[in-house]
């Protein structure tokens, strides 16, 4: 595939870094990708079209290469070059590595994340777009192609953000991508802003879950040319959630929708809630959707929910609804009764007690750190049939014994599991149940 | 502990895309331009192949139709633009488009094709006036749903075609792509392919940009977005002999 950029060719930098070309790695509406090299480090340049390589472009970057990246998971500018205006121009990010895979492959079933990389890679997503929407920022364009995850780990990389402008400014180029785009935007009402981000954030989270798209039921399968009157009926002018608890016209259909029936009722109540909220009140109601927060604490939750069915081996979420209404909780696989270990509730956080579960600072602190591990259940030596909780936090905690007894728990002890015990940990005092 | 057992469900649902090449393979083509309409045809497969790799909305079917002195399916059934691969045509006779119009009606007629899919993109190529009588076979065509839905492209090579009739396939001036030498054609007939993607997964619609509606009807808001966006449609007017890639 040939590019506007021939190998070999040498670009100056405004930091005045040279960058080889090495080879074209893709193509798209806006420009080009490219694989190019700085003393002896890979990096990407993207390469507008020369219609695409506007002042307002220009001034997009140059603020988002001025006040760097929201957190890690962003290939974020970098670096620019620019020789004037009238002459294409392009910005340099990192490279993406070969272990991410695209939200397509997941969709395409070429990238199988087990749930707990799914639930981490919802929580990473997510919790991005809450940093960036923090610095006062919009996306504009969340959909399948600019993100990317590893199936391992869960870890991921937001690309393309040569759109992200301030909020309600109304300089980038783009309005979004169909079957992703706010309702209010495909009918002409509103522009891409943070809250039609909430909405499209809300439909990667569904497909992402669901192997679905939230409005297509039986609406969609009764339409025969899938073209853009009827994409602007179905997702713009006329959209209806297809588990809305009130309107029930537009529910999967079996042979048609199949993935959205198997999923909907895996997930704990709390996710579907979340869902329905963001698919009925959230379709018209811009400034009603579900925000980061709300997702990013059910997506803690729904980590440390995960059970391995001891029957099958498949990964089952625990619901706090079913085990407070007493109903029991099974295997999605192979049906079988799956008993919940003990929990351990602090503030709106819940962890499963099992072996090895790890508590994160965000359980205690309430912090969305979800990668600091302050603590692990761990067996007592001397007897495995007693299970705590070790201190790997930083501070002391304080064991309270149903009687009122306070005992320290030292950095490195571990604090015995027991029925109506609490533990202060300093900002935060968790119950077993 | 047993390892995790694999997410269940299938792949994302998706609907099927028809693709049509239709190439007019009379006398006049052979030689040079048969020669690069062969060449950039089979050199933008494996780019519609890589296309359809990240389009979880569409399967991708690809069919040929050639049209001379009568016209002939080059590949009777849908192929799977995975099995896909370019035969060449060569060329001689006269100019039935008339005979290839009826054929295509024949195949987008339910049945052959299903009641659910995407809309059809159907890729016109012609050097050429008519021979036959076209307009019968035309009328019909775009008289049927998937006729009158199909996004219809012609590229119109050299200074011979009859442009009006492209016109009257195509329903737009602006679909009619102008190829009035090699490397002008080779462009056409890469954009041409890369409308698959359009039709079915619409990129993200750049502002203030000359869009077309991709249906008979303009969406009534101003800021409708979803339109078949055909800002990059090389411009020929750009295109020169020095234009080198």
């Amino acid at each position: 595939m040939d590019g506007q950029l021939k190998t070999g060719t040498s670009l100056t930098a405004e930091s005045s870094n040279k960058y080889k070309v090495i080879s074209l790695l893709g193509a798209g509406g806006q420009g080009e990708v490219y694989d190019v090299e700085c003393g002896g480090k890979h990096f990407a340049l993207k390469w507008y079209f020369k219609h695409m390589a506007t002042k307002s472009q220009k001034e997009i970057l140059d603020n988002l290469i001025t006040k760097g990246a929201p957190n890690a998971s962003f290939l974020w500018p970098q670096d620019l070059i620019f020789n004037g205006y009238g002459e294409p121009f392009g910005y340099i990010m990192p490279l993406r590595p070969k272990n991410f895979k695209s939200i397509v492959d997941m969709m395409k079933r070429r990238a199988e994340p087990s749930f707990q990389s799914l639930c981490k890679a919802a929580y990473n997503l997510t919790n991005g777009y809450q940093k960036l929407h923090a610095m006062g920022y919009s996306y504009r364009d969340i959909s399948f192609g600019n993100m990317f995850f590893d199936p391992d780990t869960g870890d991921v990389l937001i690309c393309d953000n040569d759109n992200v402008s301030a909020n309600g400014i109304d300089n980038s180029s783009v309005y979004g991508t169909p079957r992703f785009m706010a309702p209010e935007i495909i009918v002409g009402q509103a522009k891409p802003s943070r809250n039609t981000d909430l909405y499209s954030l809300a439909v990667l989270l569904f497909y992402m879950f669901m192997m679905g798209h939230p409005l297509e039921g039986k609406l969609e399968a009764e339409i025969k040319c899938m073209d853009i009157h009827a994409m602007n009926k179905l997702y713009g002018k006329n959209p209806i959630f297809i588990y809305d608890p009130n309107d029930k016209s537009n529910r999967p259909v079996k042979g048609y929708q199949d993935n959205v029936i198997i999923y909907w009722d895996l997930y704990p109540q709390v996710i579907r809630d979340l869902f329905t909220k963001s698919f009925t009140v959230g379709l018209t109601a811009p400034n009603k959707r579900v925000t980061e927060k709300e997702w990013l604490e059910a997506f803690a939750n729904l980590l440390s929910g995960i059970v391995l069915c001891p029957k099958c081996g498949a990964e089952v979420f625990s619901d706090v609804h079913k085990h407070e209404n007493g109903v029991a909780q099974t295997c999605w696989n192979c049906k079988s009764a799956v008993s919940m270990p003990a929990t351990l509730v602090v503030g709106k956080s819940r962890v499963l007690l099992q072996k090895d579960a790890k508590l994160y600072a965000h359980h205690i602190y309430g912090d969305f750190d979800m990668n600091t591990v302050v603590g692990t259940v761990v067996q007592n030596p001397k007897n495995p049939n007693l299970w705590g909780i070790r201190n790997e936090s930083s501070e002391n905690w304080t064991y309270i014994k149903p009687d009122g007894i306070q005992i320290p728990v030292a950095i490195g002890k571990s604090a015995a599991i027991a029925k109506n015990v609490r533990i202060d940990f300093g900002q935060m005092t968790g119950e077993f149940k | 502990m047993a390892e995790a057992l694999k997410r269940p469900g299938g792949e994302l649902a998706s609907r099927p895309l028809h693709f049509f090449w239709v190439v007019d393979c009379s006398g006049s083509m052979y030689g040079e331009k048969i020669g690069t309409v062969n060449h950039a045809i089979q050199s933008t497969i494996p780019e519609m192949l890589d296309a359809a790799k990240d389009n979880p909305n569409a399967q991708l079917l690809v069919r040929t139709l050639r049209f001379s002195t009568g016209a002939t399916w080059v590949t009777p059934n849908p192929v799977s633009i995975e099995d896909f691969a370019w035969d060449d045509l060569d060329a001689s006779g006269v100019t039935d488009l008339g005979k290839a119009f009826e054929m295509l009606a024949a195949q987008l007629t339910i049945p052959p094709m299903t009641d659910r899919a995407l809309p059809p993109v159907i890729v016109l190529l012609s050097d050429g006036q008519p021979t036959d009588d076209y307009k019968k076979s035309l009328d019909k065509l775009l008289h049927l749903p998937w006729g009158k839905k199909a996004v219809r492209i012609a590229i119109s090579i050299g200074q011979d075609a009859d442009d009006d009739v492209l016109q009257q396939f195509t329903g737009n001036r602006e679909l009619v792509l102008q190829a009035n030498n090699p490397q002008a054609l080779v462009k056409m007939i890469k954009w041409a392919s890369t409308a698959a993607s359009l039709v079915s997964a619409p990129a993200s619609r750049p502002k203030e940009m000359n869009i077309i509606p991709a249906g008979n009807n303009t969406p009534s808001a101003t800021n409708a977005p979803l339109v078949l966006d055909m800002n990059n449609i090389p411009d020929p007017g750009s295109i020169g002999a020095n234009d080198v890639w």
